[in-house]
């Protein structure tokens, strides 16, 4: 059922289709909103009646619930949303989180707070990605720039999603989702699938990542599995009063996500070493990647995975420079992540190029703003 | 086939007591291990299902108590000729 | 069935309070289920957040225990995905009216294969009485103390108005009529809803001068009334009204064709 191999002129959100169905997406749960509902149109036409389901739900909520109910069923399951969607979901991404479920939100990010721009692009909901819900926990983002990487990431968001249990978001924005351009899909494309409990293969044990991913109890098959969203052991038992107990649990849960940084994050990098760096994601860092191209004192990090936060290559990269500019289309949510991490690398000069109102930094605003700063 | 009520499980709601139309149940005056006045099985005699063996009817008392703590359990002997 | 290979015996005994109906409503339910020869291992105990959707975590079987409110947004997920399982939403009044009432009412009209079993207990239980969306009108609770100004919402009613293809109600002193509907419930395809209406000593009852749990048995007794009585009565009926009148009985059986079947899930599952 997936894509076939060869290239291909879509939008955005129609990559992002593809890529889910070839990582092999079986349940996707919608609700209509702008700027993602090409998705949930395109899912429509892909998955009912071709071995998969579409669901359009009753409100975002319900798109959620029924995308982790149909998770712990043993199938791949979506949803997309955007802006104010994507709040209503956050208590669900905890439960998500505390219950170990694999499953992936496509977030078509639009101009906040509330309503706001329901057509413009925004990064406003970086922050609220990686720390939306109540209590810790640890998820998983990539920012997509171009229709190729709404394809590659979105199959990305699959793989780490079912290889880690947690769920995996792409954050990408109405730009993004939007803009037309040529999609190659490969031959061969990675596909990681979830693995089972009592599933044993001759070669290996379980195959799971290590100690911290427990193998999926998949239901239906006799494990009597117990999900719940309260404290609990792995042996099926709920200790909501158990202070040890809820301090293994959640700690493993973050755990399993950091130590594995350096598997999950996924960079871009142009001109390594230059004394300027330009830090970036998504859509905001198309102009700065344009200066980068044309400019060889000006490097370029762009970040494919914001959450986990790339921690190691940011502290390298500001290691090596004397300025950083980090470009967001926000008004300073991940530039404190980085202005802590290039602090604690020895970099001194950290600025932000901020730019609100639904348009990317583009190239002459990024080099405005490092002329403003003595680089160029 | 006679009630039976769990001593560690009745958590003397009196809901027996209150349901049996044949008055099988009375409140009890003991403090059960388990820290309550669990009802008793004063009049086993009294039951529908006295002497009946295989299906059994009424049941309103094993279908009621909140706490699964009354079961059904043969009749010795001497209870049989009551 | 053993009651230990239908009840998860590291979780034994349960935590309801003494006279709770819940227990009762558990009774019924293993004697449904017992009596129809259903597998443990085909079905999927779904609850959301609330003394009743603890049932979930007793039974010996997949359960999922989710978020408060969206038990059967998560249950139509889990049944759509994978068909051949049987699912089995347990929720409470607040659960299922309340916070998720816009879930009812779509799973009613989608008409997904499931069984929904609310425990109405007229009260917000497990928080410590509060009142609720079917606590009767000028009733006592935590956070209406000069009596609940509100009319309580007839949650069987508005399944039947919604399109759900089984509505019964009974209440906890009805013992084997409401495991007759159980069976009934389980065995129908499609959207199934029984509403139990069942005591809450500890938190309702003591409030309303029925603190013995036998006291709101009576209660029950006195106040049922069938619903082929109540059709006829006034057209400004609200269930459970200022007289305290319990409509119970089986308020539809029907065959609406199930959301599975319309989409084409089944055959290829």
């Amino acid at each position: 059922m997936r894509t076939p191999a060869g290239e291909y002129f879509l939008q955005g959100n129609e990559a992002c289709v593809e890529g889910a169905i070839t990582a092999g997406v079986r349940f996707f749960a919608g609700y209509p909103i702008t700027p993602s509902t090409e998705i949930a149109e395109g899912l429509s036409h892909r998955l009912t009646g071709k071995n998969g389901v579409f669901l359009q739900m009753e409100d975002e909520i319900a798109c959620i619930s029924a995308v982790i109910g149909a998770s712990w069923s043993g199938v791949k399951s979506m949803t997309a949303t955007s802006g104010p969607g994507f709040s209503l979901m956050q208590e669900s991404v905890g439960y998500a989180a505390m219950s170990e479920t694999p499953i992936v939100i496509v977030n078509v990010m639009r101009g906040g707070p509330s309503t706001g721009q329901p057509t413009r692009a925004s990064q406003g909901d970086v922050m609220q990605t990686g720390y939306g819900s109540h209590g810790d926990y640890q998820v998983i983002a990539f920012a997509p720039a171009t229709v190729q990487e709404m394809f590659d990431l979105t199959v990305d968001c699959f793989n780490y999603s079912e290889k880690y249990r947690v769920p995996a978001f792409l954050l990408s924005d109405a730009e993004v989702g939007h803009m037309r351009g040529l999609l190659t899909v490969p031959e061969e494309v990675k596909v990681v699938d979830r693995k089972e409990k009592g599933l044993m293969r001759q070669d290996e044990a379980y195959d799971v990542p290590d100690e911290l991913v427990r193998p999926f109890p998949t239901f239906g098959k006799g494990h009597k599995t117990m999900i719940t969203g309260m404290t609990h052991t792995d042996k099926n038992k709920i200790e909501p009063e158990d202070s040890k107990v809820h301090t293994e649990l959640v700690t493993r849960l973050s755990k399993k996500v950091l130590k594995n940084r350096r598997d999950i994050n996924k960079w871009e990098m142009m001109c390594p070493g230059s004394r300027t760096m330009v830090v970036s994601y998504g859509s905001a860092a198309l102009g700065a990647k344009e200066v980068a191209a044309k400019d060889e004192t000006v490097g370029l990090l762009r970040l494919k995975s914001i959450w986990p936060f790339p921690e190691e290559v940011v502290h390298e990269v500001a290691s090596k420079c004397d300025r950083i500019l980090v470009c967001e289309m926000n008004l300073g949510m991940l530039y404190w992540h980085i202005r802590r991490a290039a602090l604690e690398a020895g970099c001194k000069k950290i600025e932000l190029l901020s730019k609100i109102g639904g348009d990317p930094p583009t190239p002459s605003d990024v080099r405005h703003k490092l002329r403003a700063m003595g680089a160029v | 086939m006679k009630p039976v009520i769990d001593l560690a499980l009745c958590k003397a709601c009196n809901i027996c007591v209150y349901i049996c139309p044949k008055k099988c149940y009375s409140k009890g005056a003991d403090i059960s291990e388990r820290g309550y006045f669990a009802a008793v099985v004063s009049a086993p005699e009294n039951c529908y299902n006295h002497n009946r063996e295989g299906k059994l009817i009424c049941e309103l008392c094993v279908l009621s108590c909140p706490d699964q703590a009354i079961s059904w359990h043969p009749e010795t002997e001497e209870e049989r000729k009551k | 069935m053993d009651i230990f290979e239908f009840y998860r015996k590291e979780q034994w005994p349960h935590v309801f309070c003494p006279g709770c109906g819940i227990g009762t409503l558990m009774n019924c339910f293993y004697r449904a289920f017992d009596e129809l020869g259903l597998t443990l291992d085909k079905t999927v105990f779904v609850g959301g957040i609330g003394c009743s959707s603890r049932v979930p975590l007793y039974i010996n079987s997949d359960a999922l225990h989710t978020t408060h409110g969206r038990a059967i947004a998560f249950a139509t997920g889990l049944k759509l995905a994978r068909p051949d399982l049987k699912v089995v939403v347990f929720t409470g009044d607040g659960d299922l009216g309340a916070i998720g009432g816009n879930h009812f009412i779509n799973g009613c009209r989608r008409n997904v294969d499931m069984t929904v079993i609310c425990i109405n207990n007229n009260v917000y239980g497990m928080t410590g009485g509060q009142a609720s969306i079917t606590t009767p009108h000028n009733f006592l609770s935590t956070t209406t103390p000069f009596g609940s100004k509100e009319y309580p919402l007839d949650l069987s009613e508005i399944a039947v108005a919604a399109g759900a293809n089984y509505v019964a109600r009974w209440t906890t002193r009805h013992v084997h009529e409401l495991t007759r509907s159980l069976k009934a419930a389980m065995q129908k395809k499609g959207f199934s809803f029984v509403e139990v209406v069942s005591q809450c000593p500890t938190n309702f009852g003591r409030r309303n001068k029925m603190a013995d749990s036998t006291a709101m048995l009576e209660w029950f007794k006195d106040n049922s009334v069938r619903r082929e009585k109540t059709r006829a009565a006034a057209l400004d009926h609200v269930d459970l009204n200022i007289a305290g009148q319990i409509t119970i009985g089986e308020f539809v059986d029907r065959n609406r064709e199930c959301f599975e079947e319309l989409i084409g899930v089944e055959k290829h599952g």
